[in-house]
């Protein structure tokens, strides 16, 4: 059932459809005059008042209560018109006036038990109609979450059983409301529990106490609707909030200890150095300015990480791509990033590579942030492997390492945001290197997934489209 | 101190102590080091140790887990090292037993006089030295007498308490919560606030200058340090 034509029956305007049932009720005692008069002359009786009563009881069932009485009155003229003398105005003798009135005291009861029942079965139906199109509101308001929705929604509906016009307020007691009020308008209050939502207001051609019970129910129904698409909005925002909150909190707690890991390692190096200048010996001088020169660079490589997801994040990063060597690219790399520490990262590169296409400086930061990830969690574990070689018509760098690897439920996620495996959480880092990594790739139409080594390890394939010949 | 003290230094970030170690044997203590929770216990029962310096920060373990542990049989000073600045982390240290906490980053003096007041502390908690002098001020414990530039402040008992809770631990910070147990009692139910109030009577009886204290100074969100003769 669609809410446009819920109401079935023609669409005639109501006081033709009235005239045609008075018409129809005239006819139906013109047809049982008929057919009477005929009865009357094949058989020469003159007992015809169970014709004249059927042909009201037809009408007053089928017409109304109010057609079953003009029937009623046209079937005791016909009968005044046809029986003894016929075709004679005349009221004939006593047993013919008795007859007569008994067939008028029947002919109302007639109409009056028909037209109850007729006004029952209306209301019933009605009632009915009315139930069913509550629930397909119901049904609908419960599957939507927008308030602006639902109030639009519900004003329609409204406007459909009021068999007019309807609106929908936010301020119960809104000018528009009251201006409208004067003009024809019923309005509800909008509310569940003692919260208020606005107003909802009609005009229309039904009014009937069972039209006005519905209107105020399916009110009640918005209102439960719009109560509780606001419950859901508000829990979902407090989720959304607590989410940002988790993601700052872990982004803070990781950017301060990787800012000050090593700015505490610089700022002690540096005051040792000064403080005791004279006692320590030369190696150890020497050690401590490497560790100052390799933390600075760490420093470094983590701002350019944290800036570069801000760009990321913006949408801003210019991706220039040009042909360059990915062998040249990932040996700067590792000597970048390897940096006087001892765990191997061997290198092997296939012979006669073409160039390939993207931003080296972008790549190395990509694949340095793979590299640095296979030192740290795995570097102790074997040196990592890398190998450059062509994959199809792509150029592939494979980063393998020998540490405990990633569960294969995790692989995709290492890529996300924040997100660090278990084993990882006992380790310092923010979670960011890999989803920069990805970011970096995808930038300049290459990939980088994550797969179980062969012998166990974390695998990452890095790949690049080659440069156009 | 005639014989070398050992510091235990517990970090897992390997330059930190990269750095930690030359500088300390510089200073002239002797170094070990543990990376996780589990080694720090054990070196710290084998000995000799007498000094731990704690990142809270451990891979295996909570390091003020470290602490109590640690504290079920040893008094001996623990220095909280942490990149961690939230004030309930270090509360919580610090109320589980830690002597004090030194925020990273730090320059190795800073270090080196925390470490040596620690140190001292428990030297003089151990020997129960009847006087107590920091700049001009005096406390004579024994006669629970206190002077101001040699001249006598009158404290109520309860001011008198506090100082002489803070002398005690001189150079290291007390918790809002230890100051409370000291003063007034392991039992009381005392606010933070009342601590603050008599904070405030005492140095305007003890500070030149309440409102730029140079004694009884404030480690915002944690509690009251007294500052002992060789703080920086």
């Amino acid at each position: 059932m669609s809410v446009e034509n819920w109401r079935t029956g023609p669409a005639l305007p109501p006081q033709l459809r009235t005239l045609l049932r008075y018409a129809g009720a005239v006819a139906i005692v013109a047809a049982a005059s008929l057919l009477a008069d005929t009865f009357s002359r094949l058989t020469g009786t003159s007992r015809l008042t169970s014709i004249f009563l059927s042909s009201v009881l037809l009408a007053a069932f089928y017409l109304g209560v109010g057609p079953g009485y003009l029937a009623a009155a046209t079937a005791l003229v016909a009968h005044l018109y046809l029986v003894d003398p016929p075709y004679k105005f005349s009221l004939g003798s006593i047993d013919e006036m008795n007859a007569l009135l008994l067939f008028t005291a029947a002919s109302l009861l007639t109409c009056l038990l028909a037209g109850r029942v007729r006004e029952e079965r209306r209301v019933t139906q009605a009632r009915s109609r009315a139930n069913a199109f509550l629930l397909e509101a119901t049904r609908e308001f419960s599957a939507m979450s927008d308030e602006a929705l639902i109030r639009q929604r519900l004003a329609e509906r409204l406007g459909v059983l009021a068999s007019g016009e309807a609106v929908v307020e936010d301020d119960a007691d809104g000018q528009e409301a009251a201006a409208r009020r004067a003009d024809g308008w019923t309005f509800r209050a909008l509310g569940v529990g003692g919260q208020t939502f606005g107003a909802a207001g009609w005009r229309g051609a039904a009014r009937s106490r069972e039209d006005e019970a519905a209107l105020d129910l399916l009110t009640d129904t918005g209102a439960a609707a719009i109560a509780r698409a606001r419950l859901a909005a508000a829990k979902t925002e407090a989720e959304t909030r607590a989410r940002t909150e988790d993601l700052r909190n872990a982004l803070l707690s990781s950017v301060s200890h990787d800012l000050r890991t090593p700015l505490a390692t610089i700022l002690g190096s540096a005051s040792s150095l000064r403080r005791f200048a004279e006692t320590f010996d030369l190696e150890t001088r020497r050690d401590l300015a490497a560790t100052i020169e390799e933390e600075a660079a760490r420093l470094d490589a983590f701002v350019s990480n944290l800036l570069q997801m801000t760009r990321l994040e913006a949408g801003a990063a210019p991706f220039r791509r040009f042909g360059f060597s990915l062998s040249e690219a990932v040996r700067a790399t590792v000597a970048r990033r390897v940096r006087g520490q001892a765990p191997a990262v061997d290198v092997q590169v296939e012979p006669s590579l073409p160039e390939a296409s993207g931003d080296p400086a972008l790549f190395e930061q990509a694949l340095g942030n793979v590299v640095d990830n296979a030192l740290r969690y795995a570097g102790a574990a074997g040196p990592v492997r890398i190998h450059v070689g062509r994959r199809g018509d792509r150029l592939c760098v494979t980063v393998q390492d020998q540490g405990a690897g990633v569960d294969e439920p995790d692989l995709e996620r290492i890529f996300e945001k924040f997100f660090r495996t278990s084993s990882a959480e006992k380790q310092s880092g923010t979670g960011l290197g890999l989803a920069i990594s990805r970011g970096l790739m995808e930038g300049m139409g290459g990939t980088v997934r994550a797969a179980r080594g062969e012998r166990g390890g974390l695998r990452v394939d890095l790949e690049l489209p080659t440069a156009a010949a | 101190m005639t014989e070398t003290t050992t510091i235990l230094l517990v970090d897992d970030e390997p330059q930190i102590a990269r750095w930690l170690n030359p500088s300390l044997r510089a200073a002239g203590y002797a170094v070990d080091n543990a990376e996780t929770g589990t080694a720090a216990l054990a070196r710290a029962a084998a000995g000799p140790c007498e000094l731990i310096l704690l990142d809270l920060g451990l891979p295996d373990m909570d390091g003020k887990d470290v602490i109590a542990r640690v504290r079920e049989w040893s008094e001996m000073p623990i220095i909280v090292l942490s990149a961690r600045d939230q004030e309930a982390e270090k509360v919580t240290a610090l109320d589980l037993g830690a002597d004090d906490f030194v925020n990273k980053p730090v320059g190795i003096d800073e270090l080196l006089a925390r470490i040596r007041a620690s140190l001292r502390n428990r030297a003089r908690r151990a020997t129960q030295a009847p006087v107590f002098r920091s700049g001009d001020l005096e406390i004579n414990l024994a006669a629970r007498r206190v002077k101001v530039e040699g001249e006598e402040m009158r404290l109520t008992p309860r001011e008198y308490d506090l100082l002489k809770a803070l002398a005690r631990h001189a150079g290291m910070v007390l918790t809002h919560a230890q100051i409370i147990a000291l003063v007034w009692g392991p039992d009381a139910s005392v606010e933070a606030q009342h601590v603050r109030v008599l904070m405030a009577q005492l140095r305007n009886k003890i500070e030149a200058d309440p409102s730029n204290p140079r004694l009884l100074l404030t480690e915002t969100g944690v509690g009251y340090r007294l500052r002992s003769d060789d703080d920086g």
